[in-house]
């Protein structure tokens, strides 16, 4: 009989117990709900992307020398550069070049190994099309530079979390001369030029 | 006693005053309270929509619908204008006559079960001897139309949904019945204006919450999980089954799954409000205000103030069930199957019959409290 | 003949032809969900036919217990066993139909006879409406208090019987024995143990310890 009476006792114990834990995740939802909405309204506002954001891919044709480094480092052998040699001069002359966006993964190898620096990165991400194949850049797309987000004037820009002012969440409403925490990086470089000096 | 205003009463009479038959006034008569009561119905279905959704944007740091009309309030009728004129696509496979018909056993009881619901003394449809029973025998009908669905649909996820709604619908209706018995007999009587009567008087103070606290968080886990509600939305659980019975509806059909899962909710929350919030009941009962300030109770604008309250009431406390419930949709996470029907079978039925024995015991010791 | 008249009129009209129509159908049709679904319609014509007869409470009950828990179980009972088989035809199949059809008329003369004979006064008590729970309850701890508490005897053996069953424990161990040496619901998928007990077999990855996998 006692041992039937411990049964219900912790039993009741249980149950008082988890609906307490309900009561603390409503109250935890509930302390949501008077949160400032963090949304960036995607057409009207973007977010500026960081200096090292990986973004469609920039390509200067008259740097190009055809070595096909671009090719051996991508994990997919993605870009196709088309050339041929000329006899006269002895060297590869480019004809074409293209990448495949709905293929490739912003890895961003051929930029960081190509010999003569014609690959980079840019700050362009929404690139969607109706048609797959209007995806595939040939070298007169890739050569065009994107809006920067900054000068767009249908855009507000907004800054990233990483680039708020210490305590900041919200990046609405900065005002102009904000800072963000932290030093900068070419602040970085020049105290330690500083020291270098000393 | 029948105090409060007699709307029926008035307009048949304003009728037979224009020169109509007293039969004749009654049949204009009749429809009226039928079609108000369910374009209130889908309004408050409406509401209820961009209520989810607003809300479910605030609790996720989000801003939600805001382009659409003020504060994106046009959203849901925007969302049914889509479904209307959506492709109607019944799969070839499927069994067109059973997958038809499924949606509309499922929404027509839903709908049925608004005859009952009081907002003021006579502001229901009708006032029914058997009351909320009507409400529970109604909403066993469902499960049919989702089993209807499941099984036409020639889909196993939607098979398997179907099947689940259905075990989850009989389960959680026992409890669910034993903590209406409980209030049936504390009020004597199963007729839902009695139920509010019973209730009014002492405010706040003579709400059901007091004398039935377990049977109100029974009768509120069981009604989120007969309306299929987030922590107990296992026929549609995402991850597991697509969509459930739904996964196969497009369009319309559709659209009349998602019209009955909100109207039953806004149905639950108000039987919640009828059955353990007092109704139609201000916090502060409108006699005692009305003798304090002197005003007679039959004095006309006092009357009209007291059924617009009564209104008011009943949906403020209808809503903030609502809130509740999508509060707690993004609180807790859905439980398994077996969990779920562990919690039906072998913690909520016992504890609502033990909790309808101390009502019956509470009954017989202390009559004066417990509606003698 | 006023309104409310002719409004009962017609609806025993349309309750009655859907009950005989959905009840036909449960017997005539082939495909055994439609007639289970079909059952669910006569059970909701009934519920109508009481209120016809001032039973509101009778009607909700047969609602809720009839559709609401009989027919979604017999729904389910369809629903989970789906075994397809071909019935084997048998020899003498007509001494069944035969009987069947015997039986089915002798139940319809007697129904019929007793339907005939019965006088169908109407009664002159007063219609118990709204109070007719009060009534039946009285009934119930009444004159019918056998009936009742036998019926109450019968479910609590039916509850006590699927408890039985649903806990394995109690089943004798021959049965089990049997099902497991006949799995007839597995996939055709080789059991783990075999891959991994079979040392120096290719995929012995999948059953090795992951200390073994480190070295």
């Amino acid at each position: 009989m006692l041992k039937f009476l411990k049964q219900v006792t912790d039993y009741t114990k249980e149950a008082v117990q988890a609906a307490r834990f309900i009561g603390q995740g409503l109250s935890v939802t509930f302390d949501h709900m008077q949160r400032r909405p963090i949304t960036v309204q995607y057409p009207y506002e973007k977010l500026i992307p960081s200096e090292r954001f990986r973004g469609r891919i920039h390509f200067e044709f008259d740097k190009c020398i055809s070595c096909e480094v671009c090719v051996r480092v991508c994990p997919i052998n993605l870009p196709v550069v088309d050339w041929e040699f000329n006899k006269e001069t002895k060297k590869k002359k480019l004809n074409h070049y293209s990448i495949d966006f709905g293929v490739c993964i912003f890895c961003g190898n051929c930029v960081e190994y190509c010999p003569t620096n014609c690959l980079s990165m840019t700050e362009e991400y929404d690139l969607s099309t109706y048609d797959r194949h209007e995806l595939n850049f040939d070298n007169v797309a890739l050569g065009r530079l994107p809006y920067k987000v900054t000068e767009d004037p249908m855009v507000q820009p907004l800054r990233e979390l990483a680039y708020l002012p210490k305590g900041v969440l919200d990046p609405h409403g900065l005002p102009p001369g904000s800072r963000r925490a932290g030093k900068l990086p070419e602040e970085i470089l020049e105290e330690a030029e500083g020291n270098g000096a000393k | 006693m029948n105090s409060g205003i007699d709307l029926q009463g008035s307009f048949i009479q304003l009728l037979v005053d224009l020169g109509l038959s007293a039969e004749a006034a009654r049949v204009v008569w009749l429809p009226l309270p039928m079609l108000l009561v369910l374009v209130g119905a889908t309004l408050g279905v409406l509401v209820t929509t961009w209520l989810e959704r607003k809300i479910s944007a605030a609790a996720q740091q989000r801003i939600g619908p805001e382009f659409a009309g003020p504060l994106g309030m046009l959203i849901p009728i925007a969302d049914g204008l889509k479904l209307l004129v959506k492709e109607d696509i019944i799969p070839a496979k499927a069994d067109s006559l059973l997958f038809t018909l499924g949606p509309a056993i499922v929404v027509i009881p839903v709908f049925l079960s608004f005859l009952i619901v009081p907002f003021g003394q006579n502001l229901l449809i009708t006032d029914l001897g058997i009351g909320i029973f009507l409400w529970i025998s109604l909403s066993s009908i469902a499960p049919i139309g989702l089993l209807m669905a499941g099984y036409a649909s020639n889909n196993k996820y939607s098979l398997l949904g179907g099947l689940r709604a259905a075990a989850q619908s009989i389960s959680y209706e026992i409890p669910l019945a034993l903590s209406v018995v409980a209030i049936a007999m504390m009020s004597n009587s199963l007729s839902t204006v009695d139920i509010v009567q019973q209730q009014s008087g002492y405010g706040i103070l003579g709400w059901n919450v007091w004398r039935q606290p377990i049977g109100f968080l029974i009768f509120w886990i069981a009604a989120l999980a007969e309306c299929e509600r987030l922590p107990f939305d296992l026929p549609e659980a995402e991850e597991e089954l697509v969509a459930g019975y739904q996964t196969e509806y497009a369009g319309i059909k559709f659209g009349l799954f998602y019209l009955g899962s909100y109207v039953n909710l806004v149905l639950s929350s108000l039987f919640v409000s009828v059955l353990y919030l007092g109704g139609w009941n201000f916090i502060i009962p409108i006699e005692v205000l009305a003798d304090w300030l002197g005003v007679s109770e039959s004095t006309p604008w006092l009357q009209v103030i007291t059924g617009s309250l009564g209104i008011i009431m009943t949906l403020l406390k209808a809503y903030l069930l609502v809130f509740l419930a999508i509060l707690l949709r993004w609180t807790l996470p859905r439980v398994r199957i077996d969990q779920l029907l562990d919690l039906g079978w072998k913690f909520l039925l016992p504890v609502s019959l033990v909790n309808l024995l101390l009502t019956a015991a509470l009954k017989l010791a202390f009559p004066f409290a417990f509606g003698g | 003949m006023n309104l409310a008249d002719g409004v009962q009129i017609v609806s025993f009209g349309v309750l009655a032809l859907m009950m005989l129509g959905a009840a036909l159908g449960v017997v005539l049709l082939e495909n055994i969900v439609y007639s289970a679904f079909l059952l669910g319609g006569v059970f909701i014509s009934i519920a109508g036919l009481y209120i016809l007869l001032n039973a509101g409470f009778v009607a909700a009950a047969q609602v809720l217990i009839y559709v609401g828990a009989v027919n979604v179980l017999i729904l389910f009972g369809i629903m989970l066993v789906n075994k397809r088989q071909n019935f084997v035809p048998l020899r003498n199949a007509w001494v069944g139909k035969a009987t069947t059809a015997v039986v089915c008329l002798g139940l319809f003369a007697l129904l019929g006879a007793m339907v005939l004979s019965t006088p169908w006064a109407i009664s002159t008590a007063p219609v118990a409406g709204d109070t007719s729970t009060v009534v039946i309850g009285l009934h119930f701890f009444s004159d019918f208090l056998l009936p009742f508490e036998l019926a109450s005897v019968l479910l609590l053996m039916a509850l006590i019987g699927a408890i039985v069953l649903a806990r394995r424990e109690f089943l004798p161990d021959a049965l089990e024995r049997e099902q497991t040496q006949q799995p007839v619901l597995t996939l055709p998928e080789r059991p783990r143990e075999l891959a991994s007990a079979a040392p120096g077999s290719p995929d012995r990855t999948l059953g090795t310890s992951p200390t073994k996998r480190n070295v």
